[in-house]
């Protein structure tokens, strides 16, 4: 009973957080929508009995991404008078709206295919121990070209963010 | 292969080598070569002709030499050989063409030398002479009218040998296009004979054997088409006017195609096909009236005609419609020894005219030429028997073969075309006799000095002149001595008409009448003083500027036809094609232009593409799955 | 709380998502539309970890949320780049594979 009414309440706010993200015209309040809605994420996560991705999500991509696109968002500083004329954003909303809607159907259909529950989870599923243990036994390939790709992602994210050197100097 | 085969195709290679030396030269001076070479084919195809000929006349008298060259088309049954057949008429239309072809090569090589294109006039002549053999020697009517058009298109190239000047160009156009108009009811003719002959073969021979399938009124047709064709060719009333242009050749042309040779190739189907019209006899007599009206039409053009070379033209079409009279009135041996003897004579005019132009530095106005019966004494004597041969006086050869034409008019009793048959008697005599005293007799008034003749010129015009006074025995008819050995000789189906002696001594006393006061008329008024006639009166300036045929037919058909050619091409072809291309293209272009609106760049309308497609694709798959 | 819902969440997150990423102009808006559309995998996949007991799932959504870090980074490094060229965060301001228009 208990879990079922945090599951409405997270769901609420995911949906809340994501649809805000989607019709605010100022950026920032769009941060913040989609903060909202990882955190949100979070719950769920905890809902699911995975403690260890509970934590992730907020590290990651609350604390970091989250954070850093805002950081983006507030150097930039652009002003409301400069920001993208949208005066059909809502008929657009429309469109997609109505030519997603077979895209979803056709998704959720193949998802609940199966018609499973869920069972009594093991002890120390989830688990910071229960995590490690599979990451570094079967994972472990995957975990260390992810680390090359974050390698890559920072040396490509400095070069094209540098500035532009001028070459008459 | 038969030596018939080797008579056509001599002259062809030696064209056709000629043509190609004569590209590839550089600085076309070889004329020993050209004119070895040129002269070279028809003396071996005339040697070959007399050989042929020789055969032919020991065998009997309707034997038919044949000989076949290859297998044209095969149809199922319609089969076209190449083939060539040889009988009593085909033997003698080549021994003249042959011979008096050499005779003109060897006069060309003299008349044309020094003139830019040697080489090619020699190529052309010769195609020319290969291209009349084939008309002549052809066992089917296809390969006879193969020929017919290879000789049409070698007068073209012939006529248009000076090509620098327009009007020279002009002229050929207008042969070539005349001739055309003649073919097509030529060709018509042959479609029809082939559609009613179908399945039973398709040479001489058949024909004549299966003229019996035919229908009258079928018959009457394909005789007066096939007239239409010779209306072209023979330069009759209404198909004549591109013979006077046609002297704008060089003279050795005129001699040869436009005298002897290809203006008789449509007496030479006449007769070839006799066996046909004598089964319509309406359609000879037709023929036979325009012959007579375009003889007396253009004896009385000649008479007043300037231009030596267009009086012989005109002329030519004169004694044509002599011919044309003999064949339609049934009497094809008269035609055709008509043929045979104004081949000899006109020739020789047309070359001793050659003569005199080249002499006097290319002047053909007879009115600047006087008095030169003392410097150019051989060409005075060989016109001067010409001109009585031509004019019908005895013993030479035009009085027997003039002759033998009346006197068949007049047994026909078609007595209209006797009586102008008689009257263009007295006017030959009359303007030729004009030409002959303007020129040689009366007053000069040249400035300039004779050029010297070669003896390449002068030798032909002797040989010519033996034969103008000679071959007219050959056909003596048996009211004067003779056995008409060339009637019995070429054994065509005449119509068989009895005149009595009384009757002949008549006829021939009255031509050679008229024929004296023709000339006792030119002699009154040319002999002494030449002066050249004014367009004064009405009359003169109706005959002098030729009745304004060649106006009218501007009018009638040259005009209408360029006005719908201007039609369709600025109306037609650049407003009706070309605007529907141009709504089509601007439709592509619109299109294209809205096509182009989808790719404008901007990501958001890429994802909604692809967002589309997605969805599409969806609801494809829900519906295969089975619904929502 | 059945695993339904869970996957109906999901699906509605991934919708929000792809809407988002079709409807704005402002580029910060569509990259994290597109954060949006990943959450919602990482979603279906803890789902799934969880009813097959097994961890491996997790650890599938942890390299990705590596993945979704490594992206930010880089996408929001274009995005200032943009910026500096032409001083605008709206992409229909970038049209350079455009179809330009004929002079005819």
């Amino acid at each position: 009973m208990l879990e079922n009414s945090i599951f409405v309440i997270l769901a609420l706010f995911l949906l809340l957080g994501s649809a805000g993200m989607v019709i605010f015209k100022q950026t920032l309040f769009s941060a913040i929508s989609f903060m909202l809605a990882m955190l949100a994420l979070a719950g769920m996560f905890a809902l699911l009995e995975n403690s260890f991705l509970f934590l992730a999500q907020i590290m990651v991509t609350v604390g970091a991404v989250v954070v850093l696109s805002m950081l983006v968002i507030v150097s930039i500083n652009i002003q409301e008078r400069n920001l993208p004329v949208e005066n059909t954003k809502f008929q657009w909303i429309a469109l997609s709206t109505l030519l997603v809607t077979p895209l979803a159907i056709l998704i959720y259909k193949s998802l609940t295919h199966l018609h499973v529950s869920f069972e009594q989870s093991e002890p120390g599923y989830g688990s910071l121990k229960m995590m490690g243990a599979t990451l570094f036994s079967e994972w472990v390939l995957p975990f260390e070209i992810v680390s090359i790709l974050l390698l890559a992602a920072m040396v490509g994210a400095i070069v094209i963010g540098r500035k532009e050197r001028h070459h008459d100097t | 292969m038969s030596t018939l085969v080797f008579i056509v195709l001599i002259p062809f290679v030696s064209a056709f080598v000629l043509g190609m030396v004569y590209l590839f030269d550089v600085k076309k001076e070889r004329y020993c070569f050209y004119a070895a070479l040129g002269i070279l084919a028809p003396m071996l195809s005339s040697v070959l002709a007399l050989n042929v000929g020789w055969q032919v006349s020991a065998l009997e008298t309707d034997a038919v030499v044949h000989a076949t060259f290859f297998k044209w088309i095969t149809l199922g049954s319609f089969n076209i050989d190449v083939a060539f057949m040889a009988d009593r008429l085909s033997v003698v239309m080549l021994s003249f063409i042959t011979v008096i072809g050499t005779l003109i090569h060897i006069y060309a090589a003299g008349y044309m030398r020094g003139e830019a294109g040697f080489g090619k006039f020699f190529s052309y002549f010769n195609l020319f002479m290969g291209s009349m053999l084939l008309l002549v020697l052809a066992d089917n009517p296809i390969i006879m009218f193969v020929g017919w058009e290879l000789v049409g298109l070698s007068s073209y190239l012939l006529i248009g040998f000076y090509h620098h000047d327009s009007a020279n160009i002009k002229a050929a156009n207008k042969a070539f296009m005349l001739n055309r108009v003649g073919d097509f009811g030529f060709i018509i003719a042959l479609a029809l004979l082939f559609i009613t002959l179908e399945g039973s073969g398709y040479s001489f021979a058949s024909i004549e054997a299966h003229i019996g399938l035919i229908d009258h009124s079928m018959l009457t047709l394909i005789g007066m088409l096939l007239f239409v064709g010779a209306m072209g060719k023979s330069a009759q009333i209404p198909l004549y006017v591109w013979l006077p242009d046609a002297m704008a050749g060089p003279t050795p042309v005129s001699a040869l195609i436009h005298a002897g040779t290809m203006v008789t190739a449509g007496v030479y189907m006449v007769a070839r096909f006799s066996f046909l019209y004598n089964e319509i006899p309406d359609v000879g007599e037709y023929i036979a009236i325009i012959g007579a009206f375009s003889a007396l039409f253009a004896a009385v053009i000649a008479s007043y005609q300037s231009d030596i070379k267009k009086i012989l033209a005109y002329s030519t079409m004169s004694q044509l419609g002599y011919m044309f009279i003999a064949v339609g009135l049934g009497a094809y041996s008269s035609g055709i020894f008509h043929v045979f003897t104004h081949a000899f004579f006109k020739a020789l005019l047309f070359m001793g005219a050659g003569a005199v132009i080249i002499a006097l530095h290319h002047e053909q106005n007879i009115f600047k030429m006087g008095g030169l019966k003392k410097e150019l004494k051989l060409v005075y004597a060989t016109m001067l028997i010409a001109t009585l041969a031509i004019s019908g006086i005895p013993p030479f050869a035009g009085f027997f073969s003039k002759d033998a034409i009346l006197a068949a008019a007049f047994a026909s009793e078609h007595y209209s075309i006797w009586i102008a048959a008689t009257l263009t008697a007295m006017l030959t005599a009359f303007y030729m006799f004009r030409m002959l005293f303007i020129v040689f007799f009366a007053n000069a008034e040249r400035k300039n000095d004779l050029l010297p003749l070669t003896k390449m010129m002068t030798w032909p015009l002797i040989v010519l002149a033996l034969g103008s006074a000679t071959a007219g025995f050959l056909g003596l008819n048996e009211a004067y001595g003779g056995s008409n050995w060339f009637g019995g000789f070429i054994d065509l189906p005449d119509q068989s008409r009895h005149l009595s002696h009384s009757s002949e001594y008549m006829l021939g006393i009255l031509n050679v009448l008229m024929a004296v006061i023709g000339t006792a008329l030119a002699y009154r008024f040319y002999v002494k003083s030449a002066i050249e006639p004014k367009t004064d009166t009405l009359w003169r300036h109706a005959v002098i500027h030729k009745f304004y045929i060649d106006e009218l037919y501007d009018l009638l058909v040259v005009r209408p036809l360029r006005y719908l050619s201007v039609l369709s091409d600025k109306l037609i072809d650049q407003k009706g094609v070309d605007g529907i291309l141009g709504v089509l293209v601007s439709g592509y272009k619109f299109s294209g232009g809205l096509f182009t609106r989808l790719q404008n760049g901007k990501v958001r309308y890429y994802a909604l593409y692809i967002l589309a497609g997605v969805a599409l694709l969806s609801l494809k798959i829900l519906d295969v799955l089975g619904g929502i | 709380m059945t695993p339904e819902n869970f996957f109906l969440l999901a699906t509605l997150l991934f919708s929000i998502g792809l809407v988002g990423v079709v409807s704005r102009r402002n580029l910060f808006v569509v990259y994290m539309s597109i954060e949006l559309m990943l959450s919602a995998i990482n979603l279906v996949l803890a789902t799934f970890s969880r009813l097959h007991n097994s961890m491996d799932g997790a650890v599938i959504v942890l390299l990705m949320i590596a993945v979704i870090a490594a992206e930010a980074a880089l996408f929001l490094a274009m995005i200032v780049h943009l910026y500096r060229q032409r001083r605008s965060i709206d992409s229909d301001v970038y049209t350079a594979l455009a179809q330009k228009k004929e002079h005819l």
